[in-house]
């Protein structure tokens, strides 16, 4: 059985305070939980300060390109499907420069964890407006206020039909920790919205903005109701729903690959003969 | 004042009125300034989704015939290198600022050059040019960024502005001089007025019909001519009795002369030429210290960029080395002149 000490990584070098501390926390803990080794999967990161939780834990890790997280993940799904992929990825990596790739991943359903440290603001380059910025809230580069409208994740992952949509806060870790082990057992596509405060940069939605607003989706509530979730999705500002919100069942994109499903590509034997058969039939 | 603001300053003084960009370190100045200083003269800002983004709305900016501009560094600058390819072949001026960092990759946001090739040899795809420009203090960020828009618009091109981590973070003293703003009429545009049954504007890239990108292609490269012959600029120091003359750019040139100055003092015979166009390449100069026998040494923050270009300028009428840094590792004068004392 793993243990903590097994994914002790590199000393993050985040603000104190900073809300990525606890889902580092978090993460590491919901891995020892399910008991899985950090050799058995892999974390794809791309840029921002989310992008460096890999370096901050002990596991497979690849840190790519800015936005372009996901399609590195389906290469890597498609050429592997027997490792599990998760990526771990900021508001503005994943809604702002990976915004289109997002949008496929959703539709092609991959066995891909998406995890977003939503901040509402860009940490790495100091305080600039990201895609869930606030409207109207001054920010570096947009010092009269941010002019365009938030982008709703949750919202947008559930009008693409996402078999799996949940948000989580930096601020109760059991909670998310649930989230984190659900979202690890389902197969396809999972988005995690986690709310997590900036310390530095964002001065509005800060710990105590989150903690008087968030509330559990209780027990009565049903995840499986399509139509109930997009409303529950558009539930922003005096309250915000926590707790998967959404979740459907739809063929996995690597089942659909026949010759992948039983096999993965990595382990296919290249078989020379079956080629020099074929080829020969044009010489004929 | 810093590199970086006086470049956004200095747009703002030629006349930029719309700027697109997105986050990343070492240029964020010059998009947090025009944040603010855009609305005051009437101007839009906007922070784009990505670099792809930003470049594409220069583009469109641009085809309305108003003085556009985009920044970036390094990774970002890759990713706009479709837009750029279009831009050129389109025929719209715009300029596109690169603040270099460390690469190649993500690499790191100390000062390099490695982007060299990237920038003078295309970067994108197609045979095109961009004019390059190569400031190497403050003061020339600020008189480039000035120049660079009135050659964007005279020759209906994108305009490189290659600075670096260093350049655009120092801060020196400035003399805001201002070009005199070309006053011309962009006929071309969607910005111009028309009237009913006036013909359409139609901005494309796409020239099927037989002979037709051909054709266009050569109109691009008389454009390069005369660009090669008008605009080249490059500065001499100390060469004519020079035994011998270090080649440099940007905050290398900077570091050079210190290093040439260095060795004057200890009357060493050591010049510099100093390219401040990189594309037009200053070939004849370079041509011509070649032919008079004078030793060449090219001085980089990468692994050999300029040098080839250098090399084949001097068409082997004298020696030519090279000494350069990659990923972000920067010389001091003092390390310069070790080196070229090493080939005098």
């Amino acid at each position: 059985m793993p243990s903590l000490d097994d994914y002790k990584g590199k000393t993050p070098a985040w603000c104190p305070g900073c809300g990525n501390f606890s889902i580092l926390k978090v993460f590491k803990e919901a891995m020892v939980e399910l008991g899985l080794e950090p050799h058995q999967f892999l974390i794809v990161s791309g840029i921002g300060q989310a992008g460096k939780f890999p370096h901050y834990l002990k596991c497979h890790t690849f840190n790519g390109l800015h936005g372009r997280s996901l399609p590195v993940a389906t290469g890597f799904r498609l050429a592997n499907n027997k490792m599990p992929v998760i990526v771990v990825s900021g508001d503005g990596d994943c809604y702002g420069e990976g915004g289109n790739h997002l949008l496929h991943g959703i539709r092609r359903n991959l066995n891909i964890k998406y995890f977003v440290h939503d901040n509402q603001i860009y940490g790495l380059t100091k305080g600039q407006g990201s895609p869930t910025t606030m409207e109207g809230m001054p920010t570096k580069n947009l010092p009269f206020g941010v002019i365009s409208n938030p982008l709703n994740p949750l919202a947008f992952a559930i009008a693409l039909n996402c078999t799996f949509v949940a948000r989580g806060f930096a601020g109760d870790q059991e909670q998310l920790r649930f989230i984190i082990k659900e979202a690890m057992n389902h197969n396809g596509f999972a988005l995690v919205d986690i709310l997590q405060p900036c310390v530095s940069f964002n001065k509005v939605n800060t710990y105590e903005w989150y903690k008087e607003r968030v509330y559990h989706l209780d027990n009565t509530y049903d995840c499986r109701n399509r139509v109930l979730a997009f409303e529950k999705a558009l539930e922003w500002g005096d309250r915000i729903p926590t707790g998967i919100l959404f979740r459907c069942s739809r063929p996995v994109f690597e089942e659909k690959i026949p010759f992948i499903s039983q096999t993965p590509l990595k382990d296919q034997p290249f078989e020379i003969e079956k080629v020099n058969k074929t080829l020969k039939e044009f010489f004929v | 004042m810093q590199g970086n603001t006086a470049i956004a300053e200095s747009a703002i003084q030629a006349g930029c009125r719309f700027y697109a960009g997105y986050p990343i370190t070492p240029q964020n100045e010059i998009p947090e300034y025009l944040s603010w200083r855009m609305p005051q003269v009437k101007g839009v800002f906007i922070q784009a989704e990505s670099e792809i983004a930003a470049v594409n709305m220069v583009y469109g900016a641009s085809a309305c015939g108003v003085r556009a501009m985009t920044s970036s560094s390094s990774p970002g600058i890759s990713l706009m290198q479709e837009g750029i390819s279009f831009l050129a072949t389109a025929e719209l001026p715009s300029v596109i600022v690169n603040v270099q960092r460390g690469g190649p990759g993500l690499g790191n946001i100390s000062a390099s050059q490695a982007d060299y090739f990237q920038a003078v040899k295309g970067g994108g795809h197609g045979d095109y040019k961009c004019i390059v420009y190569a400031p190497y203090s403050v003061q020339e960020m600020w008189d480039i960024t000035q120049l660079a828009f009135d050659t964007a618009d005279r020759y209906r091109t994108p305009v490189i502005i290659l600075a670096d981590a260093i350049l655009g973070q120092m801060t020196e003293p400035l003399l805001k001089n201002k070009s005199k703003p070309l006053n011309q009429v962009k006929d071309w545009s969607f910005g111009r007025k028309r009237k009913s049954g006036d013909k359409p504007v139609v901005i494309k890239t796409l020239h099927t019909k037989e002979g037709e990108l051909e054709a266009l292609n050569y109109k691009l490269f008389q454009k390069y001519e005369t660009i090669k012959s008008k605009e080249t600029l490059f500065e001499q120091y100390l060469v004519d009795d020079a035994q011998l003359v270090a080649v440099s750019f940007g905050i290398s040139a900077r570091i050079s002369k210190s290093a040439v100055n260095i060795l004057r003092k200890q009357n060493y015979k050591v010049g510099l030429i100093r390219p401040i166009t990189l594309f037009p390449f200053p070939s004849e100069i370079i041509h011509e210290t070649a032919s008079l026998g004078k030793r060449l040494i090219s001085i980089e923050l990468n692994m050999g960029q300029m040098f080839e270009d250098i090399q084949i300028s001097s068409q082997g009428k004298t020696e030519v080395y090279f000494y350069g840094r990659p990923g972000g590792g920067v010389f001091t004068p003092s390390e310069i002149a070790d080196v070229l004392k090493r080939y005098l």
